[in-house]
């Protein structure tokens, strides 16, 4: 940028004493050329994070929506999936945040078989962070269970984060069925009081 | 007010013919209309008493107006007249 810029005021110079005009000041910055004006404009400009909750707003009507088969009502826990009972089918849980995404395989009652985050797949840093780290630990982490002889899953999600949705992606590309998506996302309207608000 | 869910029956959606995504926007939908995600992201951090006022005076305003537009809009769409839709036909 600066050596542009250097390069520019050169030009600029040579076609002043060529023209033989009144030459302008050299100055290294100019406020034209700098690209961060105003840290709230910049803001504006930058996508805001994708956090999974696509469809969040809008206000579509789904005309061919069975309410009675999309969902569950008092004999779901009892209904068979595969011959296995929907109270029995193992569970991933997701457990996304803004820096990292953690997959984890459980049985029905909740004992770990298989735990996995964006972090130990080898993604470090911010990278972990990412909608294409989470589904890359999904991947493995659902070719593994599959290796392991789980076919059909439910999955249950918690939080908001950039791998909310490719999570979920990523175990279904690794072929497992999944029978039901759950949001446990923890929302109290009378928490504990929040740490301070960020300042920049 | 927060009632302990049971789990796997409140906040949960079958998926249909392998469809994820559409699942998934049904759920965000849900949660979205009935407030859980902004609640959720309004508490991550402190509001300040003063941004708390601001937002349930804009709310309360927010409020007030759809009332009478809603009032105004049923009162354009209104029906009862012989010929529902004239000059239509």
């Amino acid at each position: 940028m600066a050596s542009k810029q250097l390069f520019s005021v050169f030009s600029k110079l040579v076609i002043s004493t060529n023209s033989l005009n009144i030459a302008r000041p050299i100055c290294t910055t100019s406020s034209k050329l700098r690209e961060v004006v105003n840290r709230k404009e910049m803001l504006k400009t930058v996508p805001a994070m994708d956090e999974g909750t696509q469809g969040e707003k809008s206000v579509e009507i789904d005309y061919g929506l069975n309410k009675h088969e999309l969902f569950p009502t008092a004999e779901t826990p009892n209904k068979l999936f595969n011959g296995i009972p929907f109270k029995d089918i193992p569970i991933f849980h997701i457990k996304v945040s803004k820096n990292n995404t953690l997959i984890a395989l459980t049985d029905a009652k909740g004992d770990f078989k298989i735990v996995r985050s964006c972090g130990s797949e080898g993604f470090k840093h911010t990278r972990k962070g990412t909608n294409i780290a989470a589904q890359a630990t999904a991947i493995t982490i659902g070719t593994k269970a599959r290796e392991q002889g789980y076919k059909t899953i439910r999955v249950k999600v918690k939080g908001l984060g950039p791998g909310r949705m490719s999570a979920i992606k990523g175990l279904q590309m690794s072929g497992l069925e999944i029978i039901s998506i759950t949001d446990a996302t923890p929302v109290s309207w009378n928490p504990p009081r929040p740490r301070k608000p960020k300042r920049l | 007010m927060t009632l302990k869910h049971v789990s796997f029956i409140s906040r949960t959606v079958f998926v249909k013919n392998n469809d994820v995504e559409a699942a998934c926007r049904v759920l965000n939908r849900i949660l979205g209309r009935e407030g859980l995600i902004d609640q959720y992201r309004r508490t991550r951090f402190f509001e300040k008493p003063c941004q708390f006022r601001r937002r349930i005076n804009f709310e309360r305003c927010k409020s007030i107006y759809n009332e009478d537009m809603d009032r105004k809009i049923q009162f354009v769409l209104r029906k009862n007249r012989l010929d529902a839709f004239p000059g239509a036909s």
